[in-house]
């Protein structure tokens, strides 16, 4: 059965997957809802954790659900020579191969780099690992907290005068992802103006750190430390999440005298407003606990949305801060169609968070939900590799495709 | 040799999050030309600085040109179609009626240039009421949600947290724009046509939680209004030490039992079950564990207590500070701090990219230009030159 060509501006590339989790698994969603063909090596004997996580039904578990829409499987079992010589010809009609799976492992199963380029001399290889796939440390594996915490990004999240907890602890594998997804475009750009295919070593540590780039620099220039600084903000005062009504919060960010005048009006302030320790930014900042506390008191009886709005409206930017059941039930983000619906192979159809972005022409279409086991067997053995009917029904009869 | 030789972009946006889109692909090798106002990018006046210059300016602006265009003015504005005549794309984060203003809308742009990829970071993405327009990243954070969620275990009566620094939303929108063009100009390669990309800073944070919020999203789990929603549980978090803080994650009995060995097996382990991190992790226990383990983490020194941990098996990591980072034999042996002397700063480390390439690695070539300082590829007379 042919795949139907879903457009997009990576029709016609086409990427192989070993990944497991998150990371790898959310740099070929990034792929393939920019139109690429993503097909991910699987195996019923080694299979994704997702796909057990939270469920018994490994063709229905919520985590795998929510990550591979548009992703196309195909069972292999690595641990056989056979299965593994399939593998090559899977990559020698591939782009790229992105993989995350444990150190060492490529290279034991001869799937590295330079095993690789063997097979399709120009193949762009991108493998996301903790600490990169060598040095010193190379070894070492861990979960997203742990890269935030070596990354120096931890150290710079937390309530003023206390242990930095960092982001929240699911923060970090979707942004590794989406740094080798990046990686692997800017790849083929080369590829394609000198026909020349490379190795990408990249680390999510790493990547973590490149989000604290400008900290990270400003210490290097100015030799001062960094430290965990709660919603302080050098050039915006007040800048902080406020509380409301019924435990929500509301953001705020004031960056000159017009915009504070601007929040006293939206608040009843006067007393505020004309307060000398507020009036400038410089006074602001000196005794900005102050008038964190002052206003405060005066948001408390709000309710988010609403006085969100009236800022909004007065000129000051302010967003309710919002929850799981906000965003759940955003209209804004429905309308949009940020959330939208798949095809489901339980329900019929599922809700999934589409990409950041809309494209004009010719965006590629989401339509398909991850995909069963297996689901494309048929397609990468007999379409893309030739295979006849009986060749696959004997690599599935001696669980070389299982 | 650099990935993206030959390939031109301009750069019309003047925030963080469209300047780190354009840094992203001249740190690959495109040719980025930044246009800049009289007087200079609003991010030249951030903070810090030093003998007069933005260190914020000069991170998000390594191997760009600069020229000067008042795009107010009708001769300007002319000499920016003429770069965007020769231009693989055009970055711009201003908002729709800035856009429209100035003949830089999706209509305009897309009639004027046709074979341009352009691309529009926005808070809300196009379409948002007008009144959303102006948001801060700290606005974008909490529109998001991640704020809201941390850091994780946040009590109810604790504001959400910005993130790390300033700029954290708009790095992870500059990396899905960056993506986007790319994937944008290998189009262009094949059929000449241009496209337009509408980046949401907001889409951006909520896309990056797919696999904790679609299962609230289908109904598989429940969303709610808890701070903690999209916690783990367990005992993970950051204790204080000796000398700064460690961070440790367990959740296996061999974590557990490697950590009691590096403890020297206190007395109060033995009232945990050995498989308690799997089948009786309750708040209870974390919080009685929490304790124990503070009062004996606290006298330990981050580094070597760590390295032992590694040995074992045990997930517990230093909470790595800027100061460590660059002595950090990781980051050495990967290079990823890149030593540059700055015109106005002297010798100094720039954070490079966390992918190494072996056919075209990403190198600092140039420091941020100065004001104008390409003037020159505008062609003829250039009013502020």
């Amino acid at each position: 059965m042919p795949i139907p060509d879903r457009g997009g501006p990576l029709s016609g590339v086409r990427v192989l997957e070993l990944t497991k989790v998150w990371a790898g698994p959310y740099a070929g969603k990034m792929l393939a809802h920019l139109g690429a063909e993503v097909i991910k090596l699987e195996s019923a004997t080694n299979l994704d954790e997702m796909r057990a996580y939270g469920g018994v039904d490994i063709n229905s578990a919520p985590y795998f659900l929510s990550i591979n829409q548009e992703i196309l499987s195909v069972q292999v079992n690595m641990k056989t020579d056979e299965g593994l010589d399939l593998v090559r010809s899977m990559v020698a009609e591939s782009d790229i191969v992105i993989d995350n799976i444990r150190p060492g492992a490529m290279e034991r199963s001869q799937l590295d780099y330079e095993n690789l380029r063997k097979v399709k001399p120009d193949i762009i290889h991108v493998s996301i690992k903790m600490w990169g796939t060598d040095g010193p440390l190379g070894y070492q594996t861990g979960y997203a907290p742990c890269f935030a915490s070596l990354s120096g990004l931890t150290a710079l999240v937390g309530h003023e005068g206390e242990t930095p907890k960092g982001m929240n602890i699911r923060y970090g594998d979707s942004t590794a992802g989406a740094c080798a997804a990046l990686a692997a475009i800017a790849a083929l750009h080369h590829r394609e103006r000198t026909g020349e295919g490379q190795f990408i070593d990249l680390s999510a540590v790493e990547t973590m750190t490149s989000l604290v780039g400008d900290s990270l620099f400003a210490y290097s220039v100015t030799g001062e430390i960094p430290r965990p600084d709660g919603n302080f903000h050098p050039e915006m005062c007040p800048h902080g999440a406020y509380p409301c009504a019924d435990g929500e919060w509301v953001s705020i960010a004031v960056a000159d005298d017009a915009e504070w005048q601007a929040l006293c009006r939206v608040l009843n302030a006067s007393a505020l407003a004309n307060d000398p320790r507020f009036a400038t930014l410089k006074r602001r900042l000196a005794n900005r606990h102050a008038l964190d506390r002052a206003i405060g008191d005066r948001t408390f009886g709000e309710t988010a949305a609403d006085l969100a709005d009236r800022l909004r409206q007065a000129g000051v930017p302010a967003f309710r801060s919002q929850s799981s059941i906000d965003l759940c039930s955003d209209d804004h983000l429905w309308t949009r169609e940020s959330f939208r619906m798949v095809t489901d192979h339980r329900n019929g159809s599922r809700p999934i968070i589409g990409p950041s972005w809309r494209m004009k022409p010719d965006q590629a279409m989401i339509e398909r939900g991850a995909p069963l086991l297996g689901e494309h067997n048929d397609y990468v053995y007999k379409e893309i590799l030739g295979l006849p009917q009986e060749r696959l029904d004997d690599l599935i009869a001696r669980k070389i495709v299982d | 040799m650099s990935a993206l030789k030959g390939l031109l972009i301009i750069e019309t946006a003047e925030r963080v999050a469209g300047e780190y889109a354009a840094k992203l692909l001249a740190d690959f090798g495109a040719e980025v030309i930044k246009v800049e106002r009289p007087g200079g990018a609003p991010t030249r006046r951030m903070g810090p600085f030093k003998n007069g210059e933005s260190a914020v300016f000069a991170y998000l602006n390594t191997n760009k040109k600069s020229v000067v265009l008042d795009l107010d003015q009708p001769e300007d504005r002319a000499r920016l179609d003429q770069l965007l005549a020769r231009a693989n794309a055009l970055i711009d984060d201003h908002d729709e009626t800035w856009g429209e203003a100035h003949a830089l809308s999706y209509p305009a742009v897309s009639t004027s240039h046709p074979q341009l990829v352009h691309c529009i970071i926005t808070a809300f993405g196009q379409g948002a009421p007008q009144a959303w327009q102006r948001a801060r990243p700290i606005n974008v954070i909490n529109a998001g949600g991640w704020a809201y969620h941390s850091p994780s275990e946040t009590t109810a009566d604790k504001p959400p947290l910005k993130g790390a620094g300033r700029f954290l939303p708009d790095y992870e929108s500059g990396i899905d724009a960056a993506l986007c063009v790319l994937a944008s100009l290998h189009r262009q390669r094949q059929t000449g046509q241009g496209q337009f990309i509408d980046i949401s800073e907001v889409e951006v944070q909520v896309n990056r939680i797919d696999c904790v919020l679609d299962r609230m999203l289908a109904g598989d789990v429940e969303p709610s209004a808890e701070r903690t929603a999209y916690d783990m549980g367990g005992p993970g978090t950051s204790f204080a030490c000796r000398d700064g803080h460690i961070y440790i994650f367990m959740t296996t009995k061999a974590h557990w039992q490697g950590l009691c060995g590096l403890m020297g097996d206190p007395d109060w382990t033995k009232t945990f079950r050995e498989d308690w991190l799997e089948f009786d992790c309750t708040r209870e226990n974390v919080t009685r564990f929490r304790q124990h383990f503070s009062d004996w983490i606290v006298g330990q020194e981050k580094i070597p207590i760590t390295e032992a941990a590694q040995k074992v098996g045990v997930a517990m990591v230093p909470v790595n500070t800027a100061a460590d980072l660059p002595l950090n034999e990781q980051f050495i042996h990967r290079g990823f701090f890149q030593q540059v002397e700055h015109p106005a700063f002297g010798a100094v480390t720039y954070p490079t990219v966390s992918y190494r390439m072996s056919a075209t690695p990403v190198r600092i070539e140039t420091t941020a230009p100065a004001l104008g300082a390409d003037n020159e590829v505008l062609g003829g007379v250039n009013a502020h030159s």
